[in-house]
């Protein structure tokens, strides 16, 4: 995924100048995902338990601190890190828009509805701001009572531990004098986490099929509901 | 544990962001996942090589060892670093991480995988993990193929450590090394064909939700002298003969294919809108097709020799291009490189061929297919003997006609070992220790 910075960094770009002498590498653009198979029936299969989600204290879009373990548990959460100002097709925009369809076939899900959440937490705290982030939530999130949060840091060095647990990379690509140009790179990745707080599916480009998330999702919302019903009796 | 490293190093970088270190880099060979992080398509700047130790040579021990190869640096054609690991445990094959800033590497004699940073600084891999539990978690060893998903390292194992035979399995590592599952080969019929349990070769296509593997031998094989073995009628049964296809979702095989011989690499086309793939089996030397029939079952369909199989030349190694529509091919016995046009999958054409060595084995190329590296061991004890025991890696131009040397690098002269699998790298991108400058 690349992603052009804002016009803000464009000074402080300039004075890195004197970086290191590594040029950038030609990289190749993304390939929308394809889907040519019919999915597995939900709860007809098994998702690993990839890792459990590590704690950290981030900021939501009003700038109170909040415990990101309060956003990935409790519901089954659709996590993914993005840029308010990414224009990359197939990169942010192309993920929320996945994502603002699987939320309304969620919300028309009764059983569901209220079982799932999304969390998108900014990769670049300098520009995305709470108030920033408040304004570009409204168009995901006026229209529906349906849970979206969006968060920041404080600042990038509290965002690291949080980009090293989930192994998200972000970088700035250089140009051939090996000083930082506007763009960044991140890995596409949404991460789909149970109501324990463990990530059980990692979606990359590829791996972006709107069926498969969707029956993934309610596999785990089957497994949770057999979990809670043994409990009960 | 690598990530701590991996944040420490961060964090450094933005508390001393004037010496703000490099941290994206990838180019790809042809045999990289596509499916993972973005591929780089320009010059590659470094060819790592994880390279097996020789008793008496250097410090013996396995190694990566980093080359340089863009034309315009100055150390172009030379070796800029190595990372020994402290030991010789047949150091084979290694494979990126989903972001490309870890190359995972195996030993398929003690079975330990060592997690090398490539991403920080491509010239000075370094080492920062060492996962010494795949036997006793799993109870497979000999980890060869490491295939990446998001977020997650597939292996593709040669043996057990019960009896040290073919008989394996799939080991499922998370990206900070602990394992999540294991998946044993199928050793029942399934489609019709009965499983052998062997393994070797991954490959994903996430399109169809499938990845299909391949099969090798055990231990108990492919540690034994290559002239005794060849000799014992018994041992030589025990290699694999099949392929198996999975659903990639549920991670369960859905059928067996019969593929006589030792299938090893398997390549997908990476043309879009394709979905076939091509291996090599190696004791048959015949190429074979995996492909859907127009029922939607997964067919295996022998479409080729590779030189003439008779001699057993030993296919050891594929590379497909980035279009699809040709295959490179290394025989190890008789040391040649070959090119098949495979525009059409089911009857490839070889249109070129050349002697590259006295032994060859991994062929890996740029995407662009303008560069070809190979390396000449297989394995400590499947090497030649005396002169044609050259162990030297050497880079060829192609033209589309012809390949022409570029460098090489001797690695016995060199005293490091014997090179075996390559990967590629590319400077470019900075950390997010930036973003912190905008402040």
């Amino acid at each position: 995924m690349r992603c052009s910075l804002p016009a803000i960094g464009v000074v402080t770009v300039a004075l890195l100048a004197a970086g290191s002498a590594y040029g950038a590498a030609d990289v190749g653009p993304g390939a929308a995902p394809r889907m040519e198979f019919t999915p597995l029936r939900a709860g007809t299969y098994r998702l690993q338990s990839i890792q459990r989600v590590g704690e950290a204290t981030l900021l939501d879009e009003r700038g109170k601190p909040v415990k990101l373990s309060t956003l990935t548990r409790g519901k089954i959460t659709l996590l993914t890190f993005f840029y308010t100002y990414c224009v990359d097709p197939l990169g942010c925009p192309f993920v929320h828009e996945t994502l603002t369809n699987l939320r309304d076939r969620i919300v028309s899900d009764k059983a569901l509805a209220q079982s799932v959440r999304f969390v998108a937490i900014s990769c670049d705290p300098t520009n995305d701001t709470p108030a920033v982030l408040s304004q570009y939530a409204t168009s995901f999130t006026t229209r529906s009572p349906f849970e979206w949060r969006f968060l920041t840091a404080p600042a990038v060095p509290a965002l690291l531990p949080v980009l090293d647990d989930f192994g998200q990379d972000v970088s700035v690509e250089t140009d051939e004098h090996g000083r930082p140009t506007r763009t960044l790179h991140h890995m596409l990745k949404v991460f789909l986490i149970d109501a324990g707080g463990t990530v059980r599916e990692i979606y990359t480009l590829a791996y972006i099929q709107p069926d498969v998330m969707m029956n993934d999702i309610r596999t785990l919302h089957i497994e949770r509901s057999a979990t809670t019903s043994v409990v009960r009796r | 544990m690598r990530y701590s490293f991996r944040f420490a190093a961060l964090l450094t970088s933005v508390s001393v962001w004037m010496g703000l270190a490099p941290l994206e880099a990838s180019a790809d060979e042809t045999c990289n996942s596509p499916y993972i992080s973005n591929l780089i398509k320009g010059q590659e700047d470094f060819v790592h090589v994880w390279t097996l130790g020789e008793p008496g040579l250097g410090d013996a021990s396995d190694k990566l060892v980093t080359l340089d190869a863009n034309p315009k640096s100055k150390t172009y054609g030379k070796v800029v670093s190595t990372v020994s690991v402290g030991g010789r445990g047949e150091a084979h094959h290694m494979g990126f991480t989903d972001d490309r800033k870890f190359l995972w590497a195996g030993g398929l004699d003690d079975s330990k995988i060592y997690v090398f940073d490539v991403g920080t600084d491509p010239s000075k891999p370094k080492l920062v993990q060492t996962i010494a539990d795949l036997p006793a978690k799993s109870g497979f060893v000999g980890p060869h193929t490491f295939y990446a998903l998001p977020g997650r390292m597939l292996i593709g194992n040669l043996s057990n450590a019960a009896d040290k035979g073919g008989v394996t399995g799939l080991a499922l590592y998370n990206n900070k090394g602990t394992l999540i599952e294991k998946y044993a080969m199928p050793t029942t019929a399934i489609g019709g064909v009965k499983g052998d349990g062997y393994g070797y070769d991954i490959a994903v296509n996430p399109a169809k939700n499938v990845f299909v593997t391949s099969s090798f031998a055990g231990h108990k094989n492919y540690m034994r002298e290559l002239g005794d073995l060849m000799k014992d009628g018994e041992a030589m049964k025990n290699f694999g003969s099949t392929m198996v296809v999975w659903n990639l979702k549920s991670m369960q095989p859905t059928q067996v294919l019969s593929v006589p011989g030792a299938p090893l690499e398997i390549r997908w086309s990476l043309a879009p809108g394709q979905n076939w793939a091509i291996t090599a089996a190696a004791l048959t030397s015949k190429l074979w097709l995996v492909k859907q029939d127009a029922k939607g079952t997964w067919v295996a369909k022998e479409v080729g020799a590779i030189g003439d199989p008779a001699k057993i030349p030993l296919p050891v190694d594929i590379s497909i291009t980035a279009d699809g529509k040709g295959l490179w091919v290394n025989t190890f016995m008789d040391g040649m490189t070959r090119y098949f046009d495979i525009s059409n999958p089911e009857a490839p054409k070889e249109t070129y061929s050349k002697h590259t060595g006295s032994q060859v084995n991994m062929i890996s190329q740029s995407w662009d297919g303008k560069r070809l590296y190979i390396t000449s061991s297989l394995l400590a004890h499947w090497d030649k003997k005396g002169t044609d025991n050259e162990q030297k890696l050497r880079a060829f131009n192609w033209d589309g006609h012809a390949l022409t040397p570029a460098f090489e690098v001797d690695f016995t002269k060199e005293k490091l070992g014997r090179p075996h699998h390559m990967k590629f790298t590319a400077k470019g991108g900075q950390s997010l220790a930036l973003a912190a400058l905008r402040k």
